[in-house]
């Protein structure tokens, strides 16, 4: 299937005779179809319909909906079925199609018989509509719009070109015992070889030592079903299972919320950057089972969330923050220096995104924003603070050293990274708003061991 | 004047002026019900003998007078060709001086049994677009038990049905000839094109042929069913299907006290000659012997599947729409979606289902699949079996009047063993369609001597000779009857006759243009000899089998109904009965229906 949906405008009217009155009643469908792909006539394609049901004095319903099939020459049908509510209240149905007849291709492609049922299926009358030619055609074809597909922001970016890296990692805590999973999935294709799919699980038990193990290297086909398949790691829309050395996981994955974009939209999509990374799951929940070593941890609700990179590799230095701030709350950091000669040579650049009460802070561009705001990567503590619009930002994050893990990466060209993960980090967060000539402080967060951070180093 | 009242006064030796007018408007009627071919063939005919009285006499019909018809009359007689055109015209005209000429049904008393209830809809209340989960075209004895068997599933069911719903009012309160031309397709003159040419008359109202048949009621017999295993179609439990239908159609054996003389005599006759013969087995429950079973039960004592079978199918929810008819089934893919059906003003409704049953009927079957791209399998609208029947009336001494008792009253089964089924079987009062001898004075005078005739007819086991053709909306019908069949026919028409010779009967018309009448056996045995094939009267009453159900892929529809090539289609009338049933088929076709119904998932 294209990457384009359809979707047009539609007005037809008519009358509609009910059951029992003698006087046809006027009728008005003013509709909005959205239909998957690219709108062929020699197709079989349905779609959502939405739109408005109009007959004076009956029924008024500018929320119904219903679908639309159009296969005018594969089934020489077009089919509008929607339900509404009447004036008083009752949930109707409404069923009806275009008969396309080669011999008057235009008299029945404007047609639409229609019959209306209440819900147990008892006929209350038949419509008879019309595409108005002269009147609606202009405002019709004026409306068709082939809008690009939302992305599946899960499904894998990677086009088969070399020297390219994509990693899904999810991370959670579990709100029982504190204990906090990581699970990392990689795709890497490097600059010559065939791609691999790898990754590695951790898990950070609270006071004790993180228990961490690799998966992989296996090769590597686009699933069809699923966001990533390495042997007997699979990763799907609503499902985590796998397992990698004493580590095993089946895990349910509901909610998410809006995704969130820590680099600029553009640069997710466009990949004008060296590397993106996008949060299309910041809220998410978990349920299940993950086994490590001779210990199971029983996940019920936990908190978390599933974010994604894709580039050309690690940067320089980094340092990454993912703080569940409760009541969908949430505050991503992604602080890197690029490995490009010239850029490697600047400070870090901090990417925040901070979502409070439903609203994205920066408001605008987060690589402008990022301009404002200066990090200080180090460890076992790292920071980011600067201005934030009309408000200043203070972010300090705090790895234990036995609560850290040290990963090996090694990049597509082949260069290696160490990446220091902790499920198990302290993080403070102030949010201030100016006051007069001082600063205010408008939200504090202090998480005792449940922020999810790494800090990446050469 | 026209041409066709100077051929009435010419051909039935009508004089009186308004009986002449009456007989006339009746032969109108009749003209104006007929399909176009055969509309023009009566006018070609009435036309052919008016220009054959203005070449011969110098006058038009309508202006001769009594000589010059009895004159004219003669001439027609002594020739072949002329006589043949006479013999053809002369059956609508009989048809229509029937009303006039031969007494009418008694006045009815009140109805035995109330019209059902049904939840019929004309087509133009039915909206344009609806859906079911199953629609079953053909409302007859294979479509009203796949309705009730799919209904009482819990499907939502829709039957469509061609023709309308009548009442026992409309039977008591409407002439038969009237009732006749509306009950059937075309109004009674469905013509296989053969040699002999063969009437094919069928039903067409809500209950389909069952409204108009005779109420015999016979259970396939074993050696058919036998036939049938060995081309492959499970019959193993076919026995139980024939006993729930008969249970639905209450069948039983017809007592004799409403028989009237005609089956008397036939009993008589069959027992003097020492043959098996009994009053038939017939869904005919408190029957009062008015013989109008051809032309709608006054009296609703024939408990045809609008009776029951189609109420039962309502009353778990199935909606008949009546007025409708099927113009194709909509296919997508190789799968059946929906049906689309046309109302009489020419405009059309769809219904979308997954699953439809087609019962149109042996004759309309092939033609629906066809127009709807599905008619593919060659042997589709091959093979065709008709039952063709033949009669032969006796006259005796005393009134007979066998217009009044049981239409088909009494079974004989001596030669059935050898494919000969022999009933007795009258007309309703009112009509003639057995070929009276003659023409002028003397046709006038056997129609005035009628009351005096005891009618029988055969049936044969045929060969599947026939064939529909055509794939638009009229049928072309072949039929050629087999040498074997022929000589069946004849053996029928002796057996016939020795029947009424044994009751007593004076002499016996025969039917045959060269000897009309015969006075004994010998002559009859000679006569029914010398009879060519194209000299036999016929009529075919069971058209069966083309659609034929089988287990290989020669037959169209496999062994549980569906159509092969195509999902979700099935046959369940007369169509797919794989031979010959050699007995009156209502009882077949319902178990049939019954058996592949059950079997669609």
């Amino acid at each position: 299937m294209s990457g384009r949906r359809t979707t047009f405008s539609e007005v037809m009217a008519g009358t509609l005779r009910l059951a029992g009155e003698e006087r046809p009643r006027p009728m008005r469908l003013e509709l909005d179809v959205d239909l998957p792909g690219v709108l062929r006539p020699w197709g079989d394609t349905e779609g959502a319909l939405t739109g408005r049901v109009v007959v004076p004095g009956w029924a008024d319903d500018e929320a119904a909906s219903g679908r639309l099939r159009v296969a005018p020459l594969a089934a020489r049908r077009i089919r509008y079925t929607m339900d509404f509510t009447a004036a008083d209240g009752r949930r109707l149905h409404l069923d009806g199609w275009k008969t396309v007849a080669p011999r008057r291709p235009v008299r029945s492609m404007t047609s639409l018989p229609v019959t209306v049922t209440d819900e147990d299926g008892t006929v209350l009358g038949e419509a008879r509509l019309r595409f108005d030619l002269r009147r609606d055609l202009a405002a019709f074809l004026a409306s068709f719009r082939l809008p690009a597909r939302p992305d599946d922001p899960m499904r894998s970016r990677w086009r088969g070109r070399p020297g390219r890296l994509e990693v899904w990692y999810t991370t959670l805590t579990d709100p029982a015992t504190g204990t906090g999973v990581w699970l990392h999935h990689e795709l890497v294709a490097p600059d010559t070889g065939e791609a691999r799919a790898h990754g590695w699980a951790a898990v950070f038990p609270p006071g004790g030592s993180p228990v961490f193990a690799r998966f992989g290297p296996h090769g590597w086909s686009r699933p069809e079903d699923a966001v990533f398949t390495a042997g007997p790691v699979v990763q799907t829309a609503g499902r985590l299972t796998g397992t990698a050395g004493t580590i095993g996981w089946d895990l349910r994955e509901s909610g998410g919320g809006r995704p969130l974009h820590t680099f600029p939209r553009w640069a997710w999509e466009r990949e004008l950057l060296p590397a993106a990374q996008i949060v299309p799951k910041p809220t998410a929940v978990y349920d299940g089972v993950v086994r490590f070593g001779d210990r199971t941890l029983t996940l019920r609700g936990a908190p978390g969330g599933s974010a994604r990179i894709y580039g050309h590799g690690n940067a320089r230095r980094w340092a990454w923050l993912h703080a569940d701030l409760g009541g969908g709350d949430v505050c991503e950091i992604v602080a890197a220096v690029s490995t490009r000669p010239g850029l490697d040579r600047l400070p870090p650049l901090p990417l925040v995104r901070l979502r409070v009460d439903g609203t994205d802070l920066p408001s605008g561009d987060p690589l402008l924003a990022a301009l404002r705001l200066r990090a200080g990567i180090g460890l076992p503590t790292w920071t980011v603070q600067g201005r934030l619009g009309d408000r200043w930002l203070r972010v300090e994050v705090t790895q234990r050293p036995e609560e850290t893990v040290a990963v090996d990466y090694a990049d597509p060209d082949g260069a290696p990274a160490v990446c220091h993960n902790s499920e198990r980090a302290d993080v403070r967060i102030f949010l201030a708003r100016r006051a007069g000539r001082s600063w205010e402080t408008e939200r504090e967060w202090h998480l005792a061991g449940t922020g999810h951070a790494e800090v990446g180093l050469r | 004047m026209s041409a066709m009242s100077g051929t009435i006064s010419l051909l039935l030796g009508i004089e009186d002026a308004g009986e002449l007018a009456r007989v006339t408007a009746g032969a109108e009627a009749i003209a104006r019900t007929l399909p176009g071919p055969a509309r023009l063939g009566l006018a070609a005919g009435t036309g052919t003998l008016d220009a054959l009285s203005r070449l011969t006499t110098g006058r038009p019909l309508e202006r001769l007078d009594a000589r010059g018809r009895d004159a004219l009359c003669a001439r027609l007689a002594s020739h072949a060709a002329t006589s043949r055109i006479v013999e053809t015209v002369k059956i609508p005209l009989l048809l229509a001086a029937g009303t006039e000429l031969l007494p009418g049904p008694p006045e009815p008393d009140a109805p035995a049994r109330p019209d059902a209830a049904l939840d019929c809809t004309p087509s133009r209340e039915w909206p344009a677009c609806s859906t079911a989960d199953t629609v079953v075209i053909g409302s007859g004895a294979g479509g009203a038990m796949a309705a009730r068997t799919l209904a009482r599933r819990g499907m939502s069911v829709i039957v469509l049905e061609e023709g309308r719903r009548f009442t026992a009012a409309e039977f008591r309160e409407r002439p038969p000839l009237d009732r006749f031309l509306d009950l059937y397709r075309d109004g009674g003159a469905t013509v296989a094109l053969g040699r002999p040419p063969l009437l094919l008359p069928e039903g067409r109202a809500v209950g389909g042929s069952t409204v108009v048949n005779s109420g015999t009621c016979y259970r396939t017999p074993d050696r058919v069913l036998r036939r049938w295993a060995s081309l492959g179609v499970p019959v193993e439990d076919f026995g139980a299907h024939l006993d729930e239908v008969e249970a639905t159609l209450r069948v039983a054996r017809q007592p004799v006290e409403p028989l009237g003389r005609n089956g008397l005599l036939a009993l008589a006759g069959a027992e003097r000659l020492g043959w098996q013969a009994a009053p038939l087995r017939r869904n005919a429950p408190g029957c009062r012997g008015s013989s109008q079973c051809a032309v709608g039960c006054p009296h609703n004592a024939k408990y045809g599947v609008h009776l029951n079978a189609l109420p039962q199918a309502c009353e778990a929810g199935a909606r008949i729409v009546t007025h409708a008819r099927a113009e194709r089934i909509l296919v997508e893919r190789g799968i059946a979606t929906g049906v689309r059906a046309r109302r009489p003003d020419g405009s059309c409704f769809e219904i979308i289902t997954p699953r439809v049953v087609i019962a149109a009927g042996a004759t309309q079957t092939p033609l629906l699949l066809r127009r709807s791209g599905l008619g593919g399998h060659p042997e589709l609208g091959r093979g065709m079996a008709v039952h063709p029947a033949t009669n032969v009336a006796g006259r005796f001494a005393e009134p007979v009047e066998s217009w009044s008792g049981v239409m088909q009253s009494v079974g004989i089964e001596e030669l059935h063993g050898d494919g000969i089924l022999i009933e007795a079987t009258a007309t309703p009062p009112g009509m003639t369609s057995f070929p009276l001898p003659g023409i002028g004075r003397r046709l006038r005078g056997e129609l005035d001597g009628a009351r005096r005739l005891a009618v029988l007819g055969a049936m044969i086991a045929d060969a599947p000779s026939g064939r529909v053709h055509g794939s638009r909306h009229r049928a072309l019908l072949r039929y050629d009857l087999t040498r074997e069949g022929a000589g069946r026919l004849r053996r029928a028409m002796v057996a016939m006759g020795r029947i009424l010779f044994a009751a007593g009967a004076e002499e016996v018309l025969t039917g045959l243009a060269r000897s009309p009448v015969v006075r004994d056996e010998d002559e009859l045995t000679r006569a029914a000899a010398a009879a060519s094939r194209a000299d036999l009267h016929l009529a075919g009453f069971h058209p069966t089998g083309t659609a034929k159900l089988g287990a290989g892929d020669t037959a169209p529809v496999d062994p549980s109904g569906r159509l092969r090539g195509v999902r979700g289609v099935h046959v369940a009338d007369a169509s797919v009965l794989p031979t010959c049933p050699e007995v009156n088929p209502q009882l077949t076709i319902m178990a049939m229906a019954l058996r592949i119904a059950g079997g669609i998932a």
